[in-house]
């Protein structure tokens, strides 16, 4: 049964929205994409899409509209992991989701790390929030390592799945602003975290996340130049 | 033959109470014990979370004392986690609707109900905020959400929206009775107070029909709850 309309709100400097964009790659959804500017949203948003007034959002059944008149007849739903597991949902063949339940609460585990060890912390970090520090930053690479299974290719194991589509816009970003150079913290931060993570108690993540990054979905969903230049404007470079 | 079923819990954690009542609502054998956590065993960080925290679960591996758990199960701590695994283990429960839109729903439930009712309520009991506008506009969120009949959060039956929400409700509830918290003294009567306006009913009718349900009324202790939280709240906001 083919699912109903999908409309995707999103942006492209977001990492939360690019999760809902690698999920709809990954399953071969068919969905109109809409771009919000999120520096200046459209006045119809909050009231016809998002009431919070966050991307990334999904307008799901309904007629078929264009995204700037949101029909009242289609479903309105948002928050990221929760429109992601709604995507493995609609696409159950795809698997990015296992069918086993164990297997489905590792990810959700594995999301759960990431978001109370990595996903606030490294935007504090490119904003020189003095509580974060590279040695932060690096308990939360160690916590997620720590999680990752021996000789597999992602979180959960073989399978590509919901907690690496969770974990990679996040990583990349971070990954971006440390290269670039981009960010508010001191200089000494950055080399310090770029140093330490090439020891070689890191080679089990460092395998992932490089896995991650050369991901298809990852590569066709991941705007560089967008979100560089949208980096340095909000950051500025490390003192 | 079902697996173990093991959770490890304590009275006092509004998060463990949520998976007593879920695995309740769905009527499965398992395993409560309740961890002393002002006196932790070692073998709790050692051998089942290494954070210490409870709720945390065992599933599969073989039929052993709480005490002593094998290294061959399962092991799951967060609360929200567990309690999806929980529907998916027991999909006949109907604690997780099948339809992907009724799923969310839900999912979007639990996650209002962490970010904009548990976070702010738990900073004013704690007499961390002036006042308890933060909680009130969560209640009014959570009311904005709950099906029509506001039986249940989402959908006609019984889901894990409704477990993850209604430990806090009945920890709220004690508050406004009792006044014990670490908020000024009375704010926790007119906080009942403000609730029994018109504009709550719907929040308050949902609220008596979970407090009333077995699965909760078996499961709580309220005269427990104030007498601990009489003992721990040292400080009162002025």
């Amino acid at each position: 049964m083919a699912p109903e309309q999908i409309t995707l709100y999103t942006a492209k400097i977001c990492p939360y929205a690019q999760r809902t964009e690698i999920a709809l790659a990954e399953v071969g959804a068919t969905f109109k994409r809409y771009e919000i500017d999120l520096a200046n949203k459209p006045e119809w948003y909050a009231p016809k899409v998002n009431p919070a007034s966050k991307v990334p959002a999904i307008a799901y059944g309904g007629p078929d509209v264009a995204p700037e008149d949101a029909s009242p007849d289609s479903i309105k739903l948002a928050e990221s992991l929760i429109l992601v597991e709604f995507i493995a949902d609609l696409y159950p063949s795809s698997n990015i989701l296992p069918a086993d339940p164990v297997l489905r609460a590792k990810a959700r585990f594995f999301i759960e790390i990431v978001s109370s060890k990595f996903t606030s912390n490294w935007m504090k970090f490119a904003s020189g929030n003095p509580e974060v520090t590279h040695t932060t930053l690096l308990n939360g690479v160690d916590a997620i390592q720590d999680i990752l299974p021996d000789g597999a290719k992602y979180a959960i194991g073989d399978q590509y799945s919901i907690a690496d589509i969770a974990f990679t816009p996040f990583w990349a970003r971070f990954m971006l602003v440390l290269q670039k150079g981009i960010g508010s913290y001191k200089d000494e931060e950055r080399k310090n975290f770029l140093k330490a993570i090439e020891d070689p108690k890191f080679t089990k993540f460092n395998g992932y996340v490089q896995r991650l990054l050369e991901r298809q979905s990852f590569k066709s969903t991941f705007h560089e130049d967008i979100v560089e230049a949208v980096f340095r404007r909000r950051f500025g470079v490390p003192k | 033959m079902p697996e173990q079923l093991t959770l490890y819990s304590h009275k006092l954690s509004p998060y463990s109470h949520r998976i007593e009542l879920a695995l309740a609502e769905a009527n499965v054998k398992y395993k409560n014990y309740q961890v002393d956590l002002f006196n932790k065993p070692k073998w709790f960080a050692a051998k089942i979370n290494p954070l210490g925290k409870v709720p945390t679960i065992t599933y599969g591996g073989p039929d052993v004392d709480p005490e002593d758990p094998s290294p061959l199960s399962f092991k799951l701590a967060e609360s929200s986690v567990i309690l999806q695994f929980v529907a998916e283990l027991y999909p006949e429960s109907g604690l997780l609707p099948k339809d992907p839109v009724e799923h969310a729903k839900v999912l979007f439930f639990m996650d209002t109900v962490d970010r904009h009712f548990d976070s702010p309520g738990n900073e004013w009991m704690g007499g961390r905020t002036e006042s308890y506008e933060g909680y009130l506009k969560g209640v009014e969120m959570i009311q904005g959400l709950l099906s029509e009949g506001s039986e249940f959060a989402v959908g006609d039956c019984y889901t894990i929206a409704d477990a993850c929400i209604a430990p806090l409700l009945s920890r709220f509830k004690i508050t406004y009775e009792t006044d014990i918290g670490g908020f000024p003294v009375g704010q926790g009567h007119k906080l009942g107070e403000e609730l029994k306006a018109p504009k709550f009913a719907k929040f308050m009718d949902y609220t008596q029909g979970m407090l009333e349900r077995p699965s909760l009324r078996d499961s709580n202790d309220e005269a427990y709850l104030a007498e601990m939280w009489k003992k721990l709240i040292t400080e009162r906001r002025q």
